[in-house]
């Protein structure tokens, strides 16, 4: 694999629901199928937000009232494109001055079926995760469990 | 990554391997602060060293990053498989 390619995830689901529900559900509805396990939060989450419209806010709430960021929209076509800044380093810490894409396209096949093509690009710029690459050999469970260890989080993402 | 020389040095890298002095070309800051930012890199794990003879060329952690990739690869199944249901199901309820 080149850089290019190591940088980039892509995945492909096919939905059978319209194209304006596949995006709806992805964006304004993350809330519903968001894995609650995954946050980067100091309480357990209790809401993933993601406000709709260009520079609208990618973030959760959590059971303290605190909320924790993830990045923001930078693309928002109703219903064919979504385009989010996700701004989560490999030490699981939120960071500003990150940029890494998740661009999603909806291309609808049918009036109930739409093809949903998921990038998520520049992973290089995410890091590694200081301390926890050196127990990459134990596993990625061991790993996760670093995670929370050294931010003193209950999140796994 | 906040520091935008740090970032700039960042970006060269991932177009290809270099040593230090091709590094600091065109860069605004002395040799010695390069070696500072690559140093930070290094132990961030976002770049590692190649020794090739007496030349240190700097690239990047490609171990590292195929890591991280791996984790988010998967992270990402779960949540797409977790959106398809539920668009599906939203899909119905609006029937």
């Amino acid at each position: 694999m080149n850089n290019v390619e190591i940088a980039t995830i892509k995945k492909e689901v096919i939905v059978e629901a319209s194209q304006a529900t596949a995006f709806k559900v992805f964006s304004e509805k993350m809330d519903l199928w968001w894995p609650r396990t995954h946050h980067i939060g100091k309480a357990p989450m209790t809401e993933m937000v993601v406000e709709p419209g260009l520079n609208g806010r990618w973030y959760t709430r959590h059971e303290d009232g605190s909320e924790a960021d993830i990045g923001y929209v930078l693309n928002w076509d109703p219903n064919s494109f979504l385009g989010l800044a996700w701004q989560i380093n490999g030490e699981f810490q939120f960071d500003p001055e990150l940029m890494t894409e998740v661009e999603v396209n909806f291309i609808a096949d049918g009036p109930k079926r739409t093809t949903v093509k998921f990038e998520h690009r520049n992973l290089d710029r995410l890091g590694t995760g200081g301390k926890t690459f050196e127990s990459m050999d134990e596993g990625w469970g061991m790993i996760i469990d670093l995670y929370k260890n050294i931010a003193g989080q209950a999140a796994t993402l | 990554m906040g520091d935008p020389t740090r970032r700039m040095i960042f970006e060269k890298l991932r177009d290809r391997p270099l040593a230090v002095v091709h590094i600091a070309e065109g860069l605004q800051v002395s040799r010695p602060a390069v070696s500072q930012h690559l140093k930070v890199l290094r132990e961030a794990k976002l770049i590692s060293i190649n020794q090739q003879g007496t030349k240190n060329i700097y690239q990047i952690n490609q171990e590292g990053i195929l890591a991280m990739r791996n984790y988010l690869d998967k992270f990402w199944d779960t949540a797409l498989a977790a959106f398809k249901l539920a668009a599906e199901q939203t899909e119905k309820e609006n029937e």
